[in-house]
This record gives structure tokens, sequence and C-alpha cells, in this order.
């Protein structure tokens, strides 16, 4: 059991303040993404996890150790840089065996782990050669290597993809799906990129100046944002956010957004916020039929669908339609709403508020 | 082709591109000529001609200078005395100005207020510092001496530039102080460009300082301090002012190296012929070295 555990964990730099105050306890061979906005302390909270930053405040736990005062060698950790960090004068099987070797690990048996790693990543063919002799795929699997060959309980990664191409990168997202699921052991993973934080993740952690916003798996996270921030920051293209208010409509919930009154399939009673942030994903507006009519701002076929900006009298919207399809900007078209899929939020403070039912 | 059928007959646009680039590099040639192959080989002409210095009339005598200067010894002696001087201060220059790279590379208070301070004697003139140095090297009234029988490491005053081979010692650090600050300067601006993220690598990887300065920043040192070592030894080979102002070349030939001999021959014993098959002789030392150390730089490089 190799729990992590972030424990009131500051961090300022001299005036400046990364990290506030940071709880956050991550289980055991999870894949755990930290992600947000650049700036957010991503880096600066996996950094203090290796023992590369000291944090102001706090306690940091690896298993049941209190690695704070440990040195980075000392935490049973490993990590991969974005900019891969390779030796530039080492060989690929040495750099590999650097970490052996300055455990002490006796010749022979860093031979059998090098073997090892390099069959599990495909090493083979390139282990006398220098890094500079490498692609940017090939360097970021022998940063990898490195990391693998110690067996470390936990597995650090910031922005380890983020410099290769498209293609590489889906490549390498499912090799790491693939890698993390053979090791079973506890990987945390800083990305600013949705996508790779969605699809590897078993729990995703959103930040932002600092702070956790939600720390939950990538369906609650797309599914239940917990605030108006997630809403806005998950999912491309980004949901639709607008001012409105709810009333109560014969029993039924209203809400007013906009020019549009949206009957709700919840039961009005409880208590509810007088202003709230009303979110609608594109992919719940459905265009075609419907009580409601919008404006065509903006067509942007992309193959598989096409993203619509609407103006529904005021109202910002934005669509996901099916295929390439004829619409045309300035062209008026109806549309309706996956109703019980809207998202609200408690104006005074951004949080989410679930109507009574849902 | 209406471009092409305008130009005269015979004159392919190859050609005409070729012209030019004469035109465009005659300058450089003619400049280069004047200041390095003219003087080159006037000098390689006058080492074949007996010349008395005050008139520079001379004649023709073939190789009698070269016989006399491998033959009288004077010339290998010189040599070796030239070897051991460049050897001695090179060394004390890369390990100084490679250590004080380092401090000054760290979150050292006041840096940048000792980054400019260590050049300072690099900026001073020779003549000055020579003369500061000889006052601390003074066997009478030295601080030197006076610190180090302060200190019990000697008991009675040591002659520093009047017998060796101390005068050799003391011409190698005041060598040394004097041409690390360029050391330091080069290595100091490549050890600004090695990613911190190897150190922090390193760090988790289990590696101390000393295995990162061996394992990480060393190697990235390689190419700079092999740049470093090519020019100053040429450098230090030819070093003239310090030396001579130092100890004039003594005690007795102690610290008479080669350029200073081209000196002597040329004002002390108006032998200008001379001393010009001297500085030839050294040219091809400092070639032969030269030549060897790219081809090793190449193949290493491969
Ligand atoms: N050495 C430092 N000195 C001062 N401020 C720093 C330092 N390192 C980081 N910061 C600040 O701390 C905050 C968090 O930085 P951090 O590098 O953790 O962001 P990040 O989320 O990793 O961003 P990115 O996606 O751009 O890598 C930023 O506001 C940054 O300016
Ligand atoms: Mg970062």
């Amino acid at each position: 059991m190799v729990q992590v555990v972030f424990e009131k964990v500051s961090k300022a730099y001299g005036d400046t303040v990364a990290i506030p105050g940071l709880d956050l306890v991550i289980e055991s061979g999870e894949f755990v993404s930290l992600l947000g906005p650049s700036g957010c302390g991503k880096s600066t909270t996996l950094r203090m996890l290796a023992g590369l930053e000291q944090p102001s405040s706090g306690s940091i736990r690896i298993g049941d150790r209190d690695v704070v005062n440990l040195a980075p060698a000392a935490r049973d950790i490993a990590m991969v840089f974005q900019s891969y960090a390779l030796y530039p004068h080492m060989t690929v099987a040495e750099n590999i065996c650097y970490p052996l070797k300055k455990r002490g690990v006796a010749k022979a048996d860093r031979a059998i782990k090098l073997a090892e790693v390099a069959a599990l990543l495909q090493l083979e063919p390139l282990l006398a050669r220098k890094p500079g002799q490498l692609s940017g795929g090939q360097q970021q699997r022998v940063a990898l290597g490195r990391a693998l060959v110690r067996e470390p309980s936990v597995f650090l990664l910031d922005e380890p993809l983020s410099n290769l191409d498209a293609s590489l990168r889906a490549h390498m997202r499912a090799e790491l799906i693939e890698l993390h699921r053979r090791l079973g052991k506890t990987m945390v993973y800083v990305t600013h990129d949705q996508l790779e934080a969605m699809t590897m993740s078993s729990r995703i952690a959103v930040m932002r100046a600092g702070e956790l916003q939600q720390f939950a798996p990538p369906d609650e996270i797309y599914n239940r944002p917990a605030n108006v921030f997630v809403a806005g920051f998950i999912g491309t293209p980004a949901m639709a956010l607008a001012d409105g208010s709810l009333a109560d409509g014969g029993g039924h919930l209203v809400v007013h957004v906009g020019s549009l009154a949206v009957a709700l399939p919840f039961a009005a009673n409880g208590v509810r916020p007088d202003a709230v942030t009303v979110g609608i994903r594109p992919e719940d507006v459905l265009v075609g039929e419907g009580p409601w009519q919008a404006q065509v701002r903006l067509v942007e076929p992309t193959g598989y669908e096409t993203i619509v900006a609407l103006d529904a009298d005021g109202l910002a919207l934005t669509a996901r339609v099916p295929g390439s399809n004829a619409l045309r900007v300035g062209e008026t078209v109806a549309f309706d709403l996956r109703r019980e899929r809207i998202h609200l939020f408690d104006k005074s403070d951004g949080r989410r508020w679930e109507p009574a039912g849902r | 082709m209406p471009d092409l059928a305008l130009q005269r007959p015979g004159l392919s646009r190859e050609r005409r591109d070729a012209l030019l680039g004469l035109l465009l590099i005659a300058p450089t040639v003619l400049v280069l000529g004047a200041v390095i192959v003219y003087p080159l080989l006037s000098a390689i002409a006058l080492s074949f001609q007996s010349v008395y210095t005050p008139t520079l009339e001379g004649h023709w005598v073939g190789l009698a200078n070269y016989r006399e200067l491998l033959g009288a010894g004077g010339f290998w002696a010189a040599l070796l005395t030239t070897a051991i001087w460049t050897a001695g201060t090179l060394t004390l220059q890369i390990l100084i100005g490679v250590a004080m790279a380092l401090l000054l590379h760290q979150n050292i208070l006041f840096r940048s207020l000792a980054r400019s301070l260590v050049l300072f004697p690099y900026f001073l003139s020779t003549v000055v510092a020579v003369l500061v140095w000889r006052w601390l090297f003074n066997d009478l009234y030295g601080i030197v001496n006076h610190a180090l029988m302060a200190a019990g490491v000697i008991d009675a005053p040591v002659n520093w530039l009047g017998a060796m081979p101390n005068a050799m010692l003391s011409i190698m650090v005041v060598g040394a102080w004097k041409f690390f600050p360029f050391v330091v300067i080069a290595v100091l601006a490549r050890l600004q460009t090695i990613p911190e993220a190897l150190y922090e690598a390193a760090r988790i990887d289990g590696a101390g300082p000393i295995s990162r300065f061996f394992d990480v920043t060393l190697p990235q040192l390689r190419d700079v301090l092999t740049i470093v070592i090519l020019l100053r030894t040429v450098w230090d080979f030819k070093e003239f002012d310090l030396i001579y102002l130092m100890t004039g070349g003594g005690p007795v030939n102690g610290t008479r190296t080669l350029p200073l001999i081209v000196y002597q021959q040329a004002f002390g014993l108006n032998q200008m012929g001379m001393a010009a098959a001297y500085a030839v002789s050294m040219m091809l030392v400092m070639l032969v070295f030269m030549l060897a150390y790219l081809q090793r730089a190449r193949k290493a490089a491969a």
C-alpha cells in the first residue's frame, strides 16, 4: 500500500504564493492527473512530491513515511521530465542503468534489469546510441526506462508528452495506459492537455491558482463539474455559461436564461439559489427542431461533426451537429436542449447546485 | 531564356558567379595577405640570413642559423623550459578557473559583484601586475615571505625570484593569477547553459554533489575546456612580457622561454636572422601541436 498524501501543503516563492494549501490523497496504484491552466501550480506540486522543491509548510507522505525532509533519491520515486533530461554523453544503456549504478547495484544485476526494461519499452536496437541520435519519441521511452528500471513505488511525470507531435502523442498515451495497467504502480501525471487527463487517469485533480478545484474520476469531472471553473475548463468546445435565475413553474423547476424559460424535469421544492450560472454543453444543444430559435453565427466543420455557434436572442450557445451539414451563417434554426443535463451553479460562490431529484 | 541571351557569349552564369565570388573575397584575401602571409614569409626569409638588427643589412647563410640553434642546445633547453612553464601555468589556470566558475555559478552573496571582480587580473596591465607581484615576492620585505613565516610554514625568507625552481613556480603562479579569468568567463558561460533538469534528474537518480559534477557538469564542459586549453596553450607558449618583466629569463637561464630568446637574439645580440630562426622553429612546434590536437578533436567528435 503506497498512498501519497498531501496535508495542508503550501508553497511560496518569496512573496508569490504558488500553492496556498493543498490537501490531496492519492490511493495506491492510481493514475492521477494534475490538470489546470498554465501557472496553476501543477509542476510545483509534483516537484514538492519529488523533493526538488521544499514546501513552505505542511506534510507530504509516501506510504507511511513523511518525506518532506528526505532527499529525492530516498523517496522511492522516479520522475520523467518534459525535456526528458537524458544525460547527453551517455548511451541509452548507460542512461537507463545510471540510477542503479548510483545505488550500488552490481554490474550483472544491472544488465539483467536493463534487458527487462529494454524489452518492455522496445529499446533493444537503440541501447548503444546517444540521446542526440534518437527521435523525440525514442528519447521519451528512454526517459521512461530510466524511471522504470528502479521499480519505484511512485512515478512522477511532468508533461512528458508535450514535446511530441500529435500522432506520436496519441501512441505514447496508449503505451502509458498499458504500462500503468501492467505495472500497477501509482502514477502522478502533470498535464495541461485535458484529452491526456481524460483518457489516462483514474482520477483527475483540477487545479487553479494553486487551489484544488475538483478531484474525481474523468466522467464525473465531465458530467458533474464541481464549480464554474471546472465546467468551463473541461470540454472542447467549452460549455456555454450564462447568468440565469430559477423559478417555480407550477411545481417544476424553471430556469430563465437569456430570453429562454426552460422547464426542467425536476421538482421545485427545497431551497434554491437566487441567481445561478447556467451551463450547457455543446452536445446538449439539439439543432433542427424545438421550441426556440437561434441565429447561426459560425460554422466549423471538423469532418466527423460540425461545431455551430448560435445566438439565441443574445444568449451565446455552441452546438455539436453530427457530420458535415448545410447550415449557413446568418440562417435561423430551431433548437431544443437536453433539459435534464443542464448544469446549474450558485452564482454567489460558483459551486455546483443540484436540483432535488437529480 | 531572354535573361541569358543578353549575356556575352562564352561567359556562362557559373563563370560569372565565380568571378563575383572572387571579387567579394578579394578584400579579405588582400588584408590577410598584407598582415599575415607577407610578415610570415619575410620571417622565414630572414631566418635564412645573417642580419644585423640596427641596419637590417645582411646576407644569405642558408641553414646555418638553424644548424647553430639546434646544435648549440639552446633551443631544446628553452623548448623544455617553455613546455614546463606552459603546462604548469595552464594546469593552475584551468583548476583555479573551473573552481572559481563553479563557485560563481552558485547563488552566493554578492554574486554579480564577485563576477565582475574576478575579471580584474585579466584587465590589469601586465606591467602593473608584475610590479605588484614582484613586490609581494620580494625576499626582504615581500608579504608572501612575511605571511609564510608568520604561519610557521618557513623559518627563513625564501628567494622567490632569484633561485630555481622557485622562480619558475612564481611565474607559473602569477601567470595563473593573470589568466584564470579567461577560463572563468568561458566555463561560466557554458555552465549557465546546462539544463537544470539534468541536475534534478541526477538527484532523483541518487547522484550526490561529486557524482553530479563528474557525471553531469564535467562532460558538458568538455568541449569548452578543449577550446580553452587549445587557445591558452598557444597564448602561454608565446607569452613574453610577463616572464620578461618578472625574471628576465633568470636566474641564469632558468625561466628563459623561447619568446625570450627571440627577443634576446633580435635586440640584445642584434642577430635578427637568428631571432627569426627561433621564431620560425617556435611556430613549427606550435603547428605540430595544433595539428595533433585538431586531429584528436576530430576523432573524438566522430
Ligand atoms: N522558482 C520560482 N520562483 C518564483 N515563482 C515561481 C517559481 N516556480 C514557479 N513559480 C510560480 O509558481 C506558480 C506555479 O508554477 P508551476 O510551474 O507549478 O505552474 P504549472 O502549473 O506547472 O504551469 P505550466 O503548465 O506552465 O507548467 C506560477 O505562478 C509560477 O510563476
Ligand atoms: Mg509545469
